[in-house]
């Protein structure tokens, strides 16, 4: 019935989103819609009471010039309301929209080989609970990429293919600016504190897919064009500021009498040259012995952001009836910072290095109420902890309810 | 449908008993400054809030396939409780597949709404000086199935709203501290519109849609179900005051 199936893993944005699109023989267009919508009613133990939404559309259409020949346009709209989110993420209140556009053609190469080469625009928009005007946000983003990736199928009977993909992208941020050197620096030259966040991707993943397995290992490096790293004296250096991140990722769809089970787990290794400084309050000024002793009021943290991350998760779908099902999932997000202590209530730094544990246990009603649409009641318990107990502008340690609806109508 | 209505109830159940045993986690909600915020967000956007109803009422599903032309009366919460008398109508241009096959429905649509309670209010009142709330949308609709039972639809619609209101001199209210005089303000977007349709049981239809604002950039999700004579749906406007509005609507299509 559905004539395009899109992959459940989306793996690299471009790249995994659009390969497992299929044309339907008989048709030169081949159109793709998938429309979900979910909103949920959150109260956490820390704060209170808060609604949020997430709007999903995706339009795409595929044509087919020749048997060998398929050109792919995929048009993605989404926008993330408040929610709550694994902590050093981003706060519950923030909200953001994303507009995509995404264009491939893909060329068959004898029986087992296929090239996809592409282009990716898109346009992110950021707010935060300060209600700004979306095309103010700080943190609103633009990028374009190219990418070319190629398919070989290895096994025709178990859908076995493997994909081989690189991605390479600019992402620029027009209203970023570095509000603690504008105020450092007013009048002199606080224009320059803008293009901070301006870099460059690139992303090389391989992942393979065999009947009802997939996988893949992804390796992500951003290239900032202007940030620079901040040096153990306390002031920034030359180098520029360069992330990368290790993935590797797996999971199976298997269902078996009623049950259908789907589990997924990845590992990822980030790593940053970027250092912290940590001001323990606004003026303070180097104590004890100076920027590299961990009890100065200011502190110098090395390699601040390099951290080993572990997700889990789990969801299992009881279809009691063609039409209804019960589902329960356990999500688990686990990080474990390489080189960054943990800190007390005091906004001292203690013996240990940080970790944060998000788990989310849901359960759910599933009503399909056709072969195209479906909806979904669910009621999910988070529990979030750290050991991070310096808890003023982010909640590393909470428990938090979610109520909500969600629809789904895809084609 | 028996047995699967008893095992939802007793899911719901279980449920709720769920959520009574987590009642630690619960006993933070403050609905005081809750409320202070909602009323805070309208006084900071007043337009935004008045405008999300006008999109209740507004009429942005196609025709029915076979029918030429249709009207709507928004019933809640529009007309009651909040007196927007309203009508939107809808035209076909061309039925899908007349002129040559694959090519999509045509639909004009339009509406107008005039808010009673302002113009009645501003008639007998002592503090009220002058107000006006009222609006008006166009736009066309295009739509094609991709399946027997399946239709999307694309569309666009111009949206406007005008509220303005103003206190006579020495009767201005007070809120949250601030004398309130008057407020003049509007509501004007362009919107692009996407949505899918697909049938629900005889002449009852389900769809969803997205309309998108391009220059204010507001979201509103739509999800409704209809028949021959109501239209029953739920209006998400995830960055407004009231996330949710429940919607029923009257309409006859010809």
């Amino acid at each position: 019935m559905k004539k395009i199936i899109l992959s459940a893993v989306i793996a690299a944005g471009l790249a995994g989103r659009l390969c497992a699109a299929v044309a339907e023989d008989s048709k030169i267009f081949t159109p793709y819609f998938d429309m979900s919508l979910n909103e949920a009613a959150y109260v956490p133990s820390v704060g209170n009471l808060f609604s949020g939404g997430n709007i999903n559309t995706q339009v795409g259409l595929l044509t087919k010039i020749t048997q060998k020949d398929h050109l792919f346009g995929l048009y993605n709209f989404n926008y993330a309301g408040p929610s709550f989110a694994p902590q050093d993420s981003k706060q519950f209140t923030d909200r953001s929209m994303t507009h995509s556009f995404t264009f491939e053609y893909r060329r068959n190469i004898g029986e087992k080989w296929r090239v996809r080469p592409g282009v990716a625009f898109s346009s992110d928009y950021s707010r935060t609970g300060a209600n700004e005007a979306w095309k103010n946000g700080l943190y609103n983003m633009k990028s374009s990429g190219l990418q070319l990736a190629a398919d070989y199928t290895f096994d025709f009977e178990r859908n076995g293919v493997v994909s081989l993909t690189y991605l390479a992208k600019a992402v620029e941020f027009p209203n970023y600016t570095d509000l603690l050197r504008e105020f450092k620096g007013s009048g002199v030259a606080s224009e320059l504190s803008g293009g901070l966040q301006d870099q460059g991707i690139k992303q090389v993943s391989l992942r393979p897919v065999w009947g009802k397995w997939f996988g893949g290992f992804t390796y992500t490096q951003q290239d900032y064009k202007n940030q620079k790293v901040v040096d153990n004296t306390g002031v920034y250096g030359n180098t520029k500021q360069q992330d990368k991140t290790t993935m590797i990722d797996g999971g199976f769809h298997q269902k078996l009498w009623i049950f259908e089970l789907y589990p997924m787990v990845s590992y990822s290794v980030h790593t940053s040259n970027q250092n912290f400084i940590r001001y323990k309050s606004l003026g303070a000024s180097p104590t004890n012995g100076g920027l590299l002793d961990g009890t100065s009021d200011v502190t110098f943290v090395g390699k601040n952001y390099d951290y080993k991350e572990l997700t889990l998760s789990v969801p299992l779908d009881l279809n009691i009836t063609g039409k209804w099902a019960i589902g329960g999932a356990i999500n688990m997000t686990n990080r474990k910072y390489t080189s960054r202590h943990q800190r007390n209530s005091n906004n001292d730094y203690v013996d240990g290095m940080q970790k944060n544990l998000m788990t989310t246990m849901t359960g759910s009603i599933r009503k399909r109420i056709n072969e195209t649409a479906m909806v979904r009641l669910y009621y999910g318990l988070t529990v979030a902890s750290s050991n991070n107990k310096f808890e003023k502008y982010m909640p590393g340690n909470y428990t938090g309810n979610t109520l909500g609806l969600s629809y789904q109508l895809s084609y | 449908m028996k047995k699967g209505f008893n095992l939802m109830k007793s899911i719901i159940f279980t449920l709720t008993a769920l959520l009574c045993f987590n009642g630690a986690a619960f006993a933070t909600i403050d609905w005081e400054s809750k409320g202070m915020q909602i009323a805070g967000e309208i006084i900071a956007n007043p337009a935004g809030f008045f405008y999300d109803f006008q999109q209740d009422l507004e009429s942005t599903t196609p025709l029915p396939p076979g029918k030429v032309f249709g009207i709507q009366t928004g019933l809640f919460p529009t007309t009651i409780p909040l007196t927007y008398t309203n009508v939107s109508g809808k035209l076909r241009l061309h039925g899908e597949g007349r002129i040559a096959p694959g090519v999509p429905q045509v639909d004009l649509i339009g509406g107008y709404w005039d808010m009673l309670a302002v113009k009645m209010a501003t008639k007998d009142s002592d503090t009220i000086d002058s107000a006006k709330f009222g609006g008006y949308y166009m736009g066309a609709i295009v739509s094609s199935s991709v399946s027997p039972r399946v239709r999307t639809f694309w569309g666009y619609k111009h949206s406007v709203m005008a509220a303005k209101l103003a206190f006579k001199p020495g009767e201005e209210p007070d809120f949250m501290g601030t004398t309130v005089n008057s407020f003049d303000t509007g509501f004007k977007d362009d919107f692009v519109i996407a949505g899918i349709e697909t049938p629900k049981g005889v002449s009852k239809l389900w769809s969803m849609q997205l309309n998108y604002g391009l220059k204010t950039q507001s979201i509103t999700s739509k999800i409704s179900w209809y028949g021959k004579f109501f239209e029953l749906g739920l209006n998400i406007f995830p960055e407004g005051v009231l996330v949710i509005h429940p919607v029923w609507n009257f309409h006859l299509n010809f």
